[in-house]
């Protein structure tokens, strides 16, 4: 596997306020990585360094084998960019954006005329694009935004936080089409949110950045597991409690639960559950209710900071 | 930048090519906002010249037929200095509105970012300028250096708002803001009624006149108004051409300059 983005002890200082606070990553080919964090934790910072639009304060990072001081006109021909605030001017139309985006990339204008509408097609917009961007709507303007960074097919694609103000479907979309580039195309994909679901939905790594600081970073199982077992919880008839725990307890720790339920951590992870299950039923007990709450991202980052993410769990 | 000699000039200039087309299309569809730029100076010039026609026998005022050809180059001057801050606030907006990175996130190099816009405001003024020449000679001003006089004010005003704009790009990069960059504007107003544009310096006392000598936009007027009074001569038409040429590179190289300074630190 070939590293396509590392970074080590990125800082970068806007005067007193010390945005990021020396970051190290790594990055192969072919990754999808999420970078998790709260409002003004420097995710957007951190990709400004990396697309050459900042330089940092110190410390040092190549994207693409390209260092992004001295090698930033090479780092541009590659990478794709989605920034934050979707970054369009509201005077030109869908098809003029494109074709402007297409002449700054040096794609010839025959393979931008089949490649255009096939783009606009793919992110939904073909019904608007003769129509001045001003006039879309927040997710248009995205979707757009995302296809104008995909113009030139670029292999590696920085989206920054490209699903916040997006409707449930546009984001299930805009999902589905980051899966596509990265599974169809390799494209390797750096990943900012606020959701934790988006980055557990989508990222085979997350790192989650804090203050200016990677907290925490490794897959989101791994990451979960960190935070300890699942809970097992089980809903039986009253008469049945005591045998209930008593055979739930030889699977692990037994945990608070309300009246009526028997809660377990399972040391093993989820996958114990078909044995209590079973052995339950050995035992002659009848389960009314069952769940598993396994660790969510949101625990994990709870965990690392001692603080809950903003609206996490709250789907808007 | 890679891109080897010739095709990287050339990339640079379909990129150059393609910016200036953004801009003035961007122009041409919030065409109201061009208007007061050249309904205010047209409305000045016809009030001066009803209203002044008797300082024309004053004496030492230059011999004209009428104070329209006199006052020409002002009016052109400064319908071209409303365009002219568009290209910064209209940057200052591209940097609200994060277009720019967009930009700068592309390989393109700098200055076809800096000169697409200032190239469209350019066009613009050129528009505007031919605009304005053509309503004088209707009411009967005369352009004594003839078709080539002509062209050099139409060049001479896309030249100025190479120079303006340039300032109010840098502007535009130290504050990142629409609003500061505006805030020039009323400077540009007053140094063109500081110069030799509405009255000729010669009839000017005190410290007025030595502000207005010293103030280089009389010195791109004075050999404009001779071409348009006096007749064509090719010292006058350099000297027209040759400041603001000047000027543009110093105040585009400033802005290229204030460019990298804002991507260095904050
Ligand atoms: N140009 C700037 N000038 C001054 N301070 C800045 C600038 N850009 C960012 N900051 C500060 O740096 C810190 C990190 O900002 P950054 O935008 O990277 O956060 P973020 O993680 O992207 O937040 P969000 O989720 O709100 O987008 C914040 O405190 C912010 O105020
Ligand atoms: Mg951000």
């Amino acid at each position: 596997m070939t590293v396509v983005i590392e970074a080590s002890g990125l800082v970068r200082h806007f005067g007193d306020i010390v945005a990021v606070d020396g970051v190290d990553l790594s990055i192969d080919e072919g990754e999808v990585f999420g970078f998790l964090g709260p409002n003004g934790a420097g995710k957007s910072t951190v990709v400004r360094m990396l697309t050459t639009l900042l330089h940092p304060t110190s410390g040092s990072a190549r994207v693409g084998g390209c260092d992004i001081r001295t090698q930033a006109g090479d780092i541009r021909r590659m990478i794709g960019v989605a920034l934050q605030d979707a970054a369009i001017d509201p005077l030109m139309t869908g098809s003029e954006l494109i074709r402007l985006q297409a002449v700054l990339h040096g794609i010839p204008r025959s393979v931008i005329r089949r490649r255009g509408p096939e783009l606009l097609e793919r992110v939904g917009l073909t019904a608007a694009v003769d129509r001045r961007v001003g006039t879309y709507s927040g997710g248009m303007r995205r979707r757009l935004d995302l296809a104008l960074s995909l113009v030139h097919e670029p292999q590696i694609l920085f989206l920054d936080e490209p699903t916040t103000g997006l409707d449930p479907t546009s984001r299930q979309a805009l999902w589905a089409e980051v899966r596509r580039l990265n599974t169809d195309l390799g494209t390797t994909v750096f990943l900012t949110t606020q959701y934790l679901e988006e980055a557990d939905q989508l990222a085979g790594r997350v790192a989650i950045i804090d203050e200016g600081r990677l907290v925490r970073e490794g897959t989101p199982t791994e990451l979960k597991a960190t935070v300890g077992a699942p809970t097992l919880r089980v809903e039986v008839d009253q008469e049945h409690v005591a045998t209930t725990r008593d055979v739930m307890t030889g699977f692990g720790e037994e945990r608070p639960s309300r009246e009526g339920r028997v809660a377990i951590g399972l040391s093993e992870g989820a996958a114990q559950v078909a044995a209590v299950v079973r052995a339950l039923d050995t035992a002659g007990v009848t389960v009314i209710h069952l769940e598993l709450d396994a660790p969510s991202l949101d625990d994990v980052f709870a965990h690392a900071t001692g603080r809950r993410l903003e609206g996490s769990g709250d789907e808007q | 930048m890679t891109g080897s000699g010739m095709s990287g000039v050339l990339t640079a200039g379909s990129q150059t090519w393609e910016l200036t087309r953004r801009s003035v299309v961007g122009e041409r569809r919030q065409l109201l906002s061009v208007m007061p730029g050249l309904i205010f100076p047209l409305l000045l010039a016809a009030v001066y010249t009803k209203q002044f026609s008797r300082v024309l026998d004053m004496p030492g005022f230059p011999e004209v037929d009428s104070f329209l050809d006199f006052i020409l180059p002002a009016c052109i001057v400064q319908a071209v200095s409303f365009g002219a801050t568009a290209a910064g606030s209209e940057l200052a907006l591209d940097i609200e509105n994060g277009f720019l990175d967009r930009l700068l996130a592309s390989p393109v190099a700098r200055w076809p970012i800096l000169l697409g816009r200032l190239a469209g405001a350019a066009v613009v003024a050129s528009v505007k300028t031919i605009v304005i020449l053509a309503l004088f000679l209707l009411f009967g001003a005369r352009v004594a250096g003839g078709p080539a006089a002509m062209l050099v004010l139409v060049v001479v005003a896309a030249l100025l708002v190479l120079v303006i704009g340039g300032l109010a790009q840098v502007m535009a990069f130290r504050t990142g803001s629409q609003e500061a960059v505006g805030a020039t504007f009323p400077l540009i107003f007053v140094s063109i009624f500081m110069s030799s544009a509405f009255f000729p310096t010669n009839l000017m006392t005190g410290w007025f006149k030595v502000v207005a000598e010293n103030n280089p936009l009389s010195w791109i007027i004075n050999p404009v108004r001779r071409l348009v009074i006096n007749g064509w001569s090719s010292a006058d038409a350099i000297q027209a051409l040759g400041l603001p040429a000047a000027l543009a590179a110093v105040t585009i190289s400033a802005a290229v300059m204030a460019l990298n300074r804002r991507l260095a630190t904050p």
